[in-house]
C-alpha cells in the first residue's frame, strides 16, 4: 500500500506534519520578515505581512479539508478484513481536519495585532 | 478543601505586591482576565467533577452498542470538542485585544516618558536619557502618563516585575525590550527581579515612586541641578 | 501461526525458563529481559523520587517562614535545582519508561522487547547518569542555575564551579537511556505485536506508548544537542550563546524548550494511558470512544511541538509571534477535553466498581483538571506576563506533573501489583495514603495559586515580612509535610503488602488485556505459546487463554537450538511475518554503559586523553555487540533446518534491525535540524552576529569529498540492489571499495577542517561550523567502519545471499550520511556565499 493512500497509517499524522510545517513557516517567515522589512509600527494590523498570513492560513485550511473529505470518503462501509482500512481512514479524515480548524486559527490574530511589536 | 479554598482566595487579595490590588490599566486588564476566567474555570471544574461522581454512583442497567455510542458522541462532542473551542474563542477574544493595548505602540499624540534600567547582579541601574540623572533600585515616573523602560541587561539574563502596574519582561546582555507602564494614582509601588538571577536573586528588588505630573517636573528639575 | 506442542506444561516451562531465565547471582547484572530491566527502571526511580521529595522537604522548610536563614542563598539554589533535575529527568521519565518497558510486551503478546540489550544498555546509562548526578550533592557542588540552566548564568563565568558540567554531561548520559528506550518501544509495537493484533486491536495504552515514544525521538535531540553545545561553550571556550563573539542567550532557551514542553506530554502521554486502560477494567466494559482517544493521543503528539515559546512569553519576542504559541498552547486543550469526556462516557455507560486504583483515578481527574485549566490561563499572553516566573506557576505545573503524572502512576502501581507480586494491595492502608497525600497536596498547592497573585517570585531562598506571603507559605509546608506522610504510608502499605498481601487469583481486576494472561508473578518468557489475537479485548472473549497458553496450545511452543524466539509482525495487520531471534543474557550492555561512565567522569575531571581512550572503549564494546549478531555463532549460525514459513529475521530484507536504524536515525536527523535552526537562529537573531571575512572552508576540497562520499553511497547501493535482486556477486569487493572511497571522504574532511582558519573561541559562525564538520566526520567515519565489518562478514560468511539482513540495515545510515553532507554543504557553504554576493 502506498502512503498515499487515504487507508495508509501515515495518513494518521500527513494532516499535522502539514500542521508543524506551516507553523515553522509562520513563525519563521515572520521572524525574518519582521528583521528585514518590517511594515510601519503606525500601520497596526492592516500590513501586507498580516494579509500574506491570513491568506496562506485560508488557503492551507482548505487543502487540509480536501484531504479529510478524501479519507473520510474512501473509508470502506463495512469493516473489511481486520477492520484497519475504515479505522485508519476515519481517524485519519478527522486529524486532517483538526488540523485545518489550527492552521486556521493560528493566523487569527493577525486580525488584531500588529505584526512585528 | 475547596469550600475552605474560595473564601480565602476571595479576602487577602491585597498586599505590597499584589498583581490582584492592581494601580495601573497593564495590571488592572490582566486583574479582571484573572477573576474572569476564574470564575468560569471554577464552575466549569466543578461540573466536570460532579459529572464525573454521577457517573461512577449512577447504575446504567444494559447499555447497548448503540446506545454507547449515543452517550459517547454526547460527551465527546459536547464536552471534548464544543466546549473547549467555545471557551478558546471567548478567551481569546477578551485577551487578545487587551494584550494589544499593552504594547509600546506610538501614541495618538506626544512621545512617551522614557527610562532606561540596566539590569546587574544583584541591583538595577536607572537613568534618564538626556538629564544625566542615574539611580539605583529606585524609579521615579509621573502617574497617569504611560512610560516606556528600556531594558536591557549587563551581566545574566534578569527581569523586571511591579505587579501593581503591569506585567514583566526579561532584561538580556545585547537585547533592549520595552515595557510600557502606567501608574493610575501616585504612590510606591513595589518591583522585584523574577527572573532567577543567581545568589542575590531573592534580595534584587526596587521601588517605583508615581508623583503627579507637575510634581515629578519639579524632582526632575531637581535632580538635574543636583547632578 | 498456532500450531501447539503435546509437551507436558511442566516441561515446556523449564525449557522456556533456562533459554529465557537471567543468570543466578552477579550474573544477574548480565539480564536484558524487559521484566528485569523494566522492574529495576521502577525500582531505581522509586529511590530518586525520594532523594527528590526530600528536596522539595527541605525547600518547603527554608521557605515556611518569612527572613528565615536555615538554608543559605548557596545551598537553597542547589536544592531547587536538584529537585526539578531529580524529579523529572531521574524519576518521572524512567519510570514510565519502566513501566512501559515492563508491560508492553506482555500487552501485545510476546516475550521481551525487540533490542533487549539496548533495554540493559539504557538502564545502565540511567543508573550511572543519575549517580553522577546525585554525587555532586553529595560534594556539595551541585548545579545551582535552575534544572533550564538559562545561559549566561550558567555559564563558565558566572558558573565557574562543577555544578552546571554535572548537569549537562549527566543528563546527556541519562538521555541515552531516554533515546534507547524510545527506539525500542516504537519498534516493538510496530513489529511484534501478536499474530492478527491489527492497528486497530491494539490495547489504548500502546497507542499511548507508541507516541510517547515518538515524542522521545523527537523530542530529546534539541537538549542533547543543547547540552553539548554549553558544554563545549564553558570547556572549551566556543561561542554559542555569548552575545559577545555572536552567539545569543536566547538560542539556549529554545533548544530546552523546544525539548522541556514536549516532554511535559512526553510525561502525561504514558500516564493518561494508564487511566485510559483502567477506567474500562473498573467500569466493566470496552473504551467508549476508542477511535477518538486515538485521534486525541496524535493531536497531542504534534501539537505538543508547537507550545515551547510559551514557557518565553517574557523574553521580548513580537506579541503576535507569541499569539501563535498561546493559540497553539490552548488548541491542546482539545484532545485534553476529547479524553476526559470518553473517560466520563465509559464511566457513565458502565456499572463502576470502585476499588483503590480508582479512588487515584478520582484524584487525577479532580487535580489534573484542575491544572489543566490553569494552564490556559498561562497560555493567554496578557495574564502570563503577570504570573509568569511568579508561585502560580509553581502550582500548576505541580497540579499538572503530579495530577497528570503521578496520581495515574499509583493507580496504575497498585492495578499491576498483583502481576508483579502474586498478591493484592491493601484498602485500608491504601486509602490512608491516599487521603493524607490527596489533602497535603492541595494544601501546598491550591494556596500557592493566591501566593503567586500576591507577587511572590519562583527561586527566592527568602521573602520579606511585610509582604504578607508568610501565612500562605507556613500552609503550603504543613501541606507538604503531610504530603510526604501520606508517601510513606503508601510505600509501607506497598512494602507490607509482599508479605501479607491475599493471594491474588488468575486476572484479578477482571481486565481485559493481554498482560493478565501470564503466569504471576510474571516468568521470563512471559507466554509458554503465542496466541493469535483477533479482539481488542482478549481477556474477556477468551477468558481461558491462560491456560491454552500455558499448555502450549499456541504458537512458538518449541523451543529451537536454545534460541530466545518471539514472533515478527506486519506493522499495521499484525499478521506474523518472520521468527525474530532475540540475543541471550549479554555483558556488553553493562561494559558499553562503564565505558561512557569513564568517558563522562573523565570529562567532569578535564583528563581528556582518559576521555579519548575511553572513547575508544566505547567504539569497541559497540562494535563487538554489532559482531554478536545474525549468523554469528552466539546469535543464530546458519543450519540447514532452518524455519522457512515464516523464516528467521536474520535472512529477510527487512527485520526489525531496520527499522531500528530509521528511527535511531530519525532522533540523529533531529539532532542536526536543530543545528541547522541553531544556525539560522544566530544568523537572524543573535545582536552580534558576525562573519569571517574570508569563509574558512576551502571549497574544492569539500566538494571533492563529497563526490567521493556520493561514489561510495552509488556503490553501496549496487551492491544492497544486487543482493535484493537474488546476487551476491562481488559483494565483498563492492563493499571494500565503498568502505575505501568513505575513508577517502572522511580524510578530505579531516583535511579541510585542519587546514580551515576556524576561531570557535571567537566567533560563534566559526564554533557552529566546527560541530557541523566534527559531526560529519563522525558520520562518515563510522558508516566507513560498519562497511569495513561488513566485508569481514562477507569474507567469514556471516552475510550473504542466504544472510542479507545486515547490509540493508547499514544502507540508511550511510544515506543520512549523505543526506547530511549535501544539506551541510547547502546551509553552511552555498548559502552564505549566494548572501555575500546578495
Amino acid at each position: 500500500m502506498s502512503v498515499w493512500s487515504p487507508l495508509h497509517p501515515a495518513q494518521l499524522v500527513f494532516g499535522l506534519v502539514i500542521w508543524s510545517g506551516w507553523f515553522v513557516l509562520l513563525y519563521g517567515g515572520l521572524s525574518v520578515a519582521c528583521e528585514f522589512a518590517p511594515p510601519p509600527d503606525k500601520r497596526g494590523a492592516v500590513t501586507w505581512l498580516n494579509g500574506v498570513m491570513l491568506f496562506c492560513g485560508a488557503i492551507l485550511a482548505v487543502l487540509l479539508i480536501w484531504l479529510a473529505r478524501r479519507c473520510w470518503n474512501a473509508a470502506p462501509a463495512h469493516d473489511d478484513g481486520d477492520g484497519s482500512g475504515r479505522f485508519i481512514a476515519r481517524i485519519a479524515a478527522a486529524a486532517y481536519l483538526i488540523s485545518a480548524l489550527a492552521a486556521f486559527a493560528l493566523t487569527l490574530p493577525s486580525v488584531i495585532l500588529p505584526p512585528c511589536v | 478543601m475547596w469550600a475552605l479554598g474560595i473564601p480565602l482566595l476571595l479576602s487577602g487579595c491585597d498586599g505590597p505586591m499584589s498583581a490582584l490590588q492592581p494601580a495601573g490599566p497593564s495590571a488592572q486588564a490582566s486583574a479582571w482576565l484573572w477573576w474572569g476566567m476564574f470564575s468560569a474555570f471554577t464552575l466549569v471544574l466543578l461540573v466536570v467533577v460532579l459529572l464525573w461522581l454521577h457517573a461512577m454512583r449512577r447504575d446504567p442497567g444494559q447499555v447497548t452498542d448503540r446506545e454507547a455510542q449515543r452517550v459517547q458522541n454526547r460527551w465527546v462532542v459536547g464536552g471534548g470538542l464544543i466546549l473547549p473551542i467555545l471557551s478558546i474563542t471567548v478567551i481569546l477574544a477578551f485577551g487578545i485585544p487587551l494584550g494589544q493595548r499593552m504594547l509600546p505602540l506610538p501614541l495618538d499624540e506626544g512621545e512617551p516618558v522614557r527610562i532606561n534600567v540596566t539590569a546587574h547582579q544583584w541591583w538595577w541601574e536607572v537613568s534618564y536619557p538626556d538629564t544625566g540623572i542615574v539611580l539605583k533600585d529606585e524609579l521615579h515616573i509621573p502617574a497617569g502618563v504611560p512610560v516606556d523602560l528600556h531594558l536591557t541587561s549587563s551581566d545574566v539574563v534578569h527581569s523586571f516585575w511591579v505587579p501593581r502596574l503591569g506585567g514583566k519582561m526579561d532584561m538580556f546582555p545585547g537585547r533592549t525590550n520595552i515595557l510600557r507602564l502606567e501608574a493610575d494614582y501616585p504612590g510606591t509601588f513595589h518591583g522585584s527581579c523574577t527572573e532567577f538571577c543567581g545568589k542575590g536573586h531573592a534580595h534584587m528588588q526596587f521601588t517605583v515612586q508615581a508623583h503627579e505630573p507637575a510634581d515629578y517636573q519639579a524632582w526632575l528639575k531637581q535632580r538635574q541641578t543636583d547632578e | 501461526m498456532s500450531e501447539g506442542t503435546n509437551k507436558p506444561a511442566e516441561e515446556l516451562h523449564e525449557e522456556l525458563e533456562r533459554v529465557w531465565g537471567n543468570k543466578p547471582g552477579w550474573g544477574a547484572a548480565s539480564a536484558v529481559n524487559h521484566t528485569t530491566v523494566g522492574l529495576r527502571f521502577l525500582i531505581t526511580g522509586l529511590g530518586f523520587f525520594l532523594v527528590g521529595g526530600l528536596l522539595a522537604m527541605l525547600v518547603r522548610t527554608q521557605l515556611a517562614l518569612p527572613e528565615q536563614d536555615i538554608i543559605g542563598p548557596e545551598l537553597y539554589n542547589q536544592l531547587f535545582t536538584m529537585h526539578g533535575t531529580v524529579m523529572m529527568f531521574l524519576f518521572a521519565i524512567p519510570v514510565l519508561e519502566g513501566a512501559a518497558m515492563y508491560l508492553i510486551p506482555k500487552m501485545i503478546g510476546t516475550r521481551d522487547l525487540v533490542f533487549p540489550r539496548l533495554s540493559a544498555l539504557g538502564y545502565y546509562c540511567y543508573l550511572f547518569g543519575g549517580l553522577i548526578i546525585l554525587s555532586s550533592l553529595v560534594l556539595q557542588i551541585a548545579p545551582d542555575a535552575g534544572w533550564f540552566m538559562y545561559t549566561p548564568l550558567s555559564n563558565a563565568e558566572f558558573s565557574p564551579g562543577k555544578g552546571p558540567d554535572f548537569w549537562l554531561i549527566g543528563i546527556t548520559f541519562v538521555e541515552i537511556s531516554a533515546i534507547s528506550a524510545g527506539v525500542e518501544l516504537v519498534v516493538s509495537i510496530l513489529r511484534t505485536r501478536a499474530n492478527g493484533m491489527a492497528l486497530n486491536k491494539m490495547p489504548i495504552f500502546c497507542w499511548y506508548i507508541l507516541a510517547m515514544a515518538l515524542m522521545i525521538i523527537f523530542g530529546f535531540p534539541p537538549l542533547i544537542l543543547g547540552s553539548i553545545l554549553l558544554e563545549l561553550e564553558r570547556a572549551a571556550g566556543w561561542v554559542f550563546f555569548d552575545v559577545v563573539g555572536g552567539g545569543d542567550p536566547l538560542l539556549w532557551q529554545h533548544l530546552f524548550w523546544l525539548f522541556g514542553h514536549p516532554e511535559v506530554y512526553i510525561i502525561f502521554l504514558p500516564a493518561a494511558g494508564i487511566v485510559s486502560t483502567l477506567i474500562p477494567v473498573f467500569a466493566q466494559r470496552p473504551l467508549v470512544g476508542y477511535r477518538w482517544i486515538v485521534l486525541a493521543i496524535i493531536v497531542m503528539g504534534f501539537i505538543s511541538f508547537g507550545l515551547w515559546v510559551h514557557h518565553m512569553f517574557t523574553v521580548g519576542i513580537p506579541q503576535l509571534a507569541l499569539a501563535f504559541f498561546s493559540i497553539a498552547s490552548m488548541l491542546v486543550a482539545i484532545p485534553t477535553a476529547i479524553q476526559i469526556f470518553a473517560w466520563l462516557a465509559t464511566l457513565w455507560t458502565g456499572k463502576v466498581v470502585f476499588r483503590l486504583p480508582m479512588l487515584w483515578i478520582l484524584g487525577f481527574l479532580i487535580v489534573f483538571v484542575a491544572g489543566g485549566l490553569t494552564g490556559v490561563m498561562l497560555a493567554l499572553v496578557p495574564f502570563n506576563w503577570q504570573v509568569h516566573d511568579t508561585h502560580f506557576v509553581v502550582a500548576h505545573m505541580h497540579y499538572v506533573l503530579v495530577g497528570g503524572m503521578l496520581f495515574p502512576l499509583v493507580a496504575g502501581f497498585y492495578y499491576w501489583l498483583p502481576h508483579v507480586s502474586g498478591r493484592m494491595p491493601s484498602d485500608t492502608l491504601g486509602r490512608w495514603g491516599f487521603w493524607l497525600f490527596f489533602g497535603g497536596f492541595n494544601m501546598t498547592f491550591l494556596l500557592m495559586h493566591l501566593t503567586g497573585l500576591l507577587g511572590m517570585p519562583r527561586r527566592v531562598y527568602t521573602y520579606d515580612a511585610e509582604m504578607g506571603w508568610g501565612w500562605l507559605n507556613l500552609l503550603s509546608s504543613v501541606g507538604g509535610f503531610i504530603m510526604a506522610i501520606g508517601v510513606a504510608v503508601i510505600i509501607l502499605d506497598i512494602t507490607l503488602h509482599f508479605r501479607f498481601g491475599r493471594k491474588a487469583k488468575s486476572n484479578p481486576w477482571n481486565a481485559d488485556t493481554l498482560e493478565w494472561a501470564t503466569p504471576m508473578p510474571a516468568s521470563a518468557y512471559n507466554f509458554a505459546s503465542l496466541p493469535d489475537i483477533d479482539t481488542r479485548h482478549p481477556m474477556w472473549e477468551h477468558p481461558n487463554l491462560p491456560e491454552t497458553i500455558e499448555q502450549g496450545h499456541h504458537g512458538l511452543s518449541e523451543v529451537m537450538y536454545e534460541r530466545r524466539d518471539i514472533f515478527g509482525s506486519d506493522a499495521i495487520t499484525g499478521k506474523v511475518r518472520e521468527v525474530i531471534h532475540l540475543p541471550t543474557n549479554s555483558w556488553l550492555p553493562l561494559q558499553t554503559a562503564l565505558m561512557i561512565a569513564v568517558v563522562c567522569i573523565s570529562l567532569l575531571v578535564k583528563v581528556y586523553p582518559l576521555a579519548l581512550v575511553a572513547s575508544l572503549g566505547v567504539l569497541f564494546f559497540a562494535l563487538r555487540w554489532g559482531w554478536h549478531n545474525g549468523a554469528h555463532p552466539v546469535a543464530s549460525p546458519w543450519r540447514d533446518d532452518d524455519p522457512v514459513d515464516p523464516p528467521l529475521h536474520s535472512r529477510t530484507f527487512d527485520g526489525p534491525g531496520l527499522w531500528g536504524m530509521v528511527v535511531s536515525l530519525m532522533a540523529n536527523g533531529t539532532l542536526y535540524v536543530s543545528l541547522l535552526f541553531g544556525w539560522f537562529y544566530l544568523w537572524t537573531a543573535a545582536p552580534q552576529w558576525s562573519v569571517p571575512e574570508e569563509a574558512p572552508i576551502s571549497l574544492w576540497p569539500l566538494l571533492a569529498s563529497g563526490l567521493a562520499l556520493s561514489a561510495a553511497v552509488l556503490i553501496y547501493r549496487f551492491a544492497v540492489t544486487q543482493l535484493r535482486n537474488g546476487s551476491d556477486a562481488h559483494l565483498q569487493k563492492m563493499l571494500w571499495i565503498a568502505a575505501s572511497l568513505g575513508a577517502l571522504h572522511v580524510g578530505l574532511l579531516a583535511w579541510v577542517l585542519i587546514a580551515a582558519p576556524l576561531k570557535p573561541s571567537d566567533l560563534a559562525h566559526d564554533a557552529v561550523l566546527s560541530v557541523m564538520l566534527y559531526y560529519l566526520l563522525l558520520h562518515a567515519g563510522l558508516a566507513t567502519i560498519f562497511t569495513v565489518l561488513q566485508a569481514l562478514r562477507v569474507r567469514i560468511g556471516y552475510v550473504s545471499l542466504r544472510l542479507p539482513y545486515e547490509p540493508v540495515v547499514v544502507q540508511p545510515f550511510w544515506i543520512y550520511t549523505l543526506g547530511v553532507f549535501w544539506m551541510s554543504f547547502a546551509a553552511f557553504v552555498l548559502l552564505p556565499m549566494v548572501w555575500e554576493v546578495g
